[in-house]
């Protein structure tokens, strides 16, 4: 490097310095929040898929919550529930890592909140809206999520029964309502920002409709398997029997 | 024949000059004449109608960025626009926003760029040790020339900065404009910064890892520059740029 191009990037450092210290963070926070939520935005389309195994049947969703409990590697066949209290507590985690750099693109200050409104009216812009909806989800995911999440740490009894026993009797249903399509509007979205964002696709308007079609296509999935537990936790008698095949 | 149409005007007054002025939108009539833009008929409004209207425009052929503004909802170039593509004869003009006012449609957006280009540097900076004016320059590789030529049809109107919700929220976001640029020097093979260089100017919070690819830069730009794929492309760079502190 010359003198004088020296002398540019010494002047660029100090400019750069006054506001960030170690400036390498602003790269690692970027691929952080896209990271875990790669993670879990694939999370939740695998999970939607597991609960939603009680639309084949009562066994269909018993073998699948024995399975991922690794009931292959238990004597028993029944697995090791206590996985469900280590993966929720691994997800709660990285839910935290996502939130804590996603706070980076919130609107802190109301100046800021009104300059979005206003730029949503004056222009209307149908990302700017979509990102808009994931910050309003986002937000409702600081509550919503880490609620599930410990209850699933807490309890982690999964089964037919069991987990329509928790849906219907203790009333989470109620958060699953809101939960469910906060989760996947945010989810799909992100999924499809991410892509854009670093390049992955350079077929955009094909990585918007495939986000779309995945948020019609996981409610649907969601709401009737919500229904059916439901409807099963109706037809149950407390004090709850776990179901076993016949 | 059909006898032509009369469209109105809903456009943006305001003189921050003059301190009994109050922002106010007016409206004008005009009739419409065949091919007529945007461009045109505020020309003939200013002519016929209020001489006092104030707009910018140098070229009237997309090229110099001066007659951006917002038409209906969509921040574009008054002389691409034409009166036609609005069925119900009704246009909305605002001024850019984001960028000093000048007055009614007319926006400071020379101010905007110069110092966004003395904040980035933006200008070739070939190694100052090795200049002789009396070698051939080297030929470029023509893939790498028509690489430039791509970003360097930017015209500076300022329709990206305003399209962008994230760089309305912060004023110190170096918007697409900026990105664009500092990805035409980052690939010119004269220029002798380094990727870290670069990654001081924009490897942060109001540079590339601000921006949220809300993707209205891509969606406005009357050059239909390829800004989603300039953008991800110096994200990607400036992730991989080892930096020392």
């Amino acid at each position: 490097m010359t003198a004088s191009s020296q002398t540019q990037t010494q002047k660029i450092h100090d400019v750069s310095s006054k506001g960030y210290l170690n400036p390498i963070w602003a790269a690692r926070a970027d691929k952080l929040q896209s990271a875990t939520g790669l993670l879990l935005g694939f999370f939740i389309i695998m999970h939607l898929h597991f609960e939603s195994s009680i639309l084949i049947s009562k066994e269909a969703f018993y073998h699948v919550g024995h399975f991922l409990e690794g009931g292959i590697f238990s004597e028993t066949g029944h697995g090791f529930p206590v996985l469900t209290k280590f993966i929720s507590a691994f997800m709660l985690l990285v839910v935290v890592v996502h939130a804590a750099f996603a706070l980076r693109r919130f609107p802190a200050q109301i100046q800021q909140w009104r300059a979005l409104r206003s730029q949503m009216t004056i222009m209307p812009h149908q990302d700017t809206k979509i990102w808009f909806w994931q910050l309003i989800t986002g937000f409702l995911l600081f509550f919503l999520a880490p609620v599930h999440l410990y209850d699933m740490i807490t309890n982690p009894a999964i089964g037919p029964h069991l987990s329509a026993e928790r849906v219907y009797h203790q009333d989470v249903w109620m958060l699953y309502v809101l939960l469910l399509p906060a989760v996947v509007i945010h989810a799909m979205f992100g999924l499809y920002r991410v892509a854009v964002k670093w390049g992955i696709t350079t077929k955009r308007m094909a990585a918007l409709k495939l986000a779309k079609v995945m948020v019609v296509y996981l409610m649907i999935i969601g709401i009737a398997s919500l229904m059916t537990y439901i409807v099963i936790g109706q037809s149950l008698e407390l004090p709850v029997t776990p179901f076993v095949p016949s | 024949m059909s006898s032509p149409r009369t469209i109105s005007f809903e456009i943006f007054r305001y003189d921050p000059q003059d301190p009994n002025d109050k922002p106010k939108m007016v409206t004008y009539e005009i009739t419409e004449a065949p091919g007529m833009t945007v461009f045109i008929a505020l020309n003939l409004l200013r002519e016929q109608q209020d001489p006092s209207l104030q707009f910018d425009f140098v070229c009237r052929a997309g090229i110099c960025g001066s007659c951006a503004m917002v038409i209906n909802g969509k921040p574009t170039l008054a002389c691409r626009t034409l009166t036609a593509n609005f069925p119900d004869g009704k246009i909305k003009l605002m001024p850019l926003p984001g960028f000093e006012l000048i007055g009614d449609l007319s926006v400071n957006t020379g101010k905007f760029m110069r110092e966004l280009a003395e904040r980035l540097q933006l200008w070739l900076q070939p190694d100052a040790n090795d200049i002789d004016i009396h070698r051939l320059e080297t030929p470029m590789d023509p893939a790498e020339a028509a690489k430039l030529y791509e970003l360097e049809r930017c015209v500076e109107c300022g329709v990206c900065v305003s399209a962008c919700a994230t760089k309305q929220m912060k004023d110190t976001f170096v918007g697409a404009v900026g990105m664009m640029k500092i990805a035409r020097f980052e690939m010119d093979s004269r220029d002798t910064r380094s990727a870290e260089d670069f990654y001081h100017v924009i490897g942060n919070q109001d540079g590339v890892f601000g921006c949220m690819t809300l993707l209205g830069c891509q969606d406005a730009c009357p050059k239909d520059l390829p800004h989603m794929q300039q953008i991800a492309y110096l994200r990607r760079k400036m992730a991989q740029t080892i930096v020392s502190c």
